[in-house]
């Protein structure tokens, strides 16, 4: 008997995709200071329909690389302060933003389960 | 989904930025003094960071995880104040994709000198040698690691709420 639905399956990739964020945001935060670091990112849109497309086995690592149009400081560093706080705030909405719809997910299949007692 | 790896990235920055305030804080109690255990006046020190090792931040994400790199290089001991003893106390292996201080590394520049030759410690040509280190600069970076520590600080509660919010999904 299958208790997730499509929907929890996606809700669980975007989930997966919304912590990687708040990941790569807290390691560029880590090196702020840390003299010729450059930001990693990825482009949580185009992860996620990857995810979504691919099928359920296939599990197809995170695209990271280096953020364009951020500009260095003397020492090499290019980690701006103020777009990994944004970052971080977007990725904390992400995922509770997720975990709500998760919720509402799950409570829907606990009614239908419980739909005979009615 | 490893939520409680973040925390240790963040953990490492507040460890490491932790230990730049400690080493701007011997900097500025010794600004003035003229003789160490090994005889000279006392040098400035500087924390040098590097990205903790591992794989790289890609592979880790994957949950292959990195080894991390092993904890501080070794500046010479002679010269090191408490800062770098407390540095090296801290333990090896940060996590990857965090930071870890590579080493506390001592100023190798000439010292200040001063004429003075009542002081107890001049030269025959009655100059003192003083630690050239300037106020202004050590406030700076310490204003500096100020900053980093709150805004890793924030990333801790953002990430400890993020746990606590997944969490909600059994109730």
């Amino acid at each position: 008997m299958q208790v997730t639905t499509a929907t929890s399956d996606a809700l669980e990739k975007y989930l997966d995709l919304a912590s990687d964020q708040m990941k790569l945001t807290a390691e560029n935060m880590a090196n702020i200071d840390t003299p010729g670091y450059k930001t990693q990112g990825f482009s949580f849109e185009r992860e996620l329909s990857q995810a979504l497309d691919a099928s359920a086995s296939t599990q197809t690592a995170v695209d990271v690389a280096s953020v364009d149009g951020l500009t260095s400081r003397p020492d090499g560093n290019n980690v701006s302060m103020d777009r990994e706080g944004m970052q971080l705030a977007k990725a904390q909405l992400e995922f509770r933003a997720g975990i709500a719809l998760l919720k509402s997910e799950n409570s829907r299949v606990m009614n239908a389960i419980h739909a005979d007692s009615k | 989904m490893n939520l409680f790896g973040v925390m240790d990235i963040s953990a490492s920055a507040l460890q490491a930025e932790r230990v730049r305030a400690e080493v701007v804080a011997a900097n500025m109690a010794n600004a003035e003094t003229t003789r160490t255990a090994d005889g000279g006046p006392y040098r400035r020190q500087h924390v040098v960071f590097q990205e903790a090792g591992g794989d790289g931040f890609a592979a880790s994400l994957l949950g292959s995880g990195g080894s991390g790199s092993a904890g501080l290089g070794d500046a010479d001991d002679a010269m090191l104040p408490a800062a770098s003893r407390l540095a090296s106390g801290m333990g090896s292996a940060a996590a990857p994709g965090g930071v870890e201080v590579a080493g506390v590394v001592a100023d190798q520049s000439a010292p200040l000198e001063r004429y003075d030759p009542q002081h107890p410690d001049a030269g025959p040509d009655g100059y003192v040698a003083y630690p050239d280190i300037e106020p202004l600069t050590e406030m700076v970076d310490l204003m500096g690691a100020t900053r980093s520590y709150g805004m890793n600080a924030t990333a801790v509660q953002a990430e400890k709420n993020m746990v606590m919010s997944s969490l909600e999904i059994l109730k």
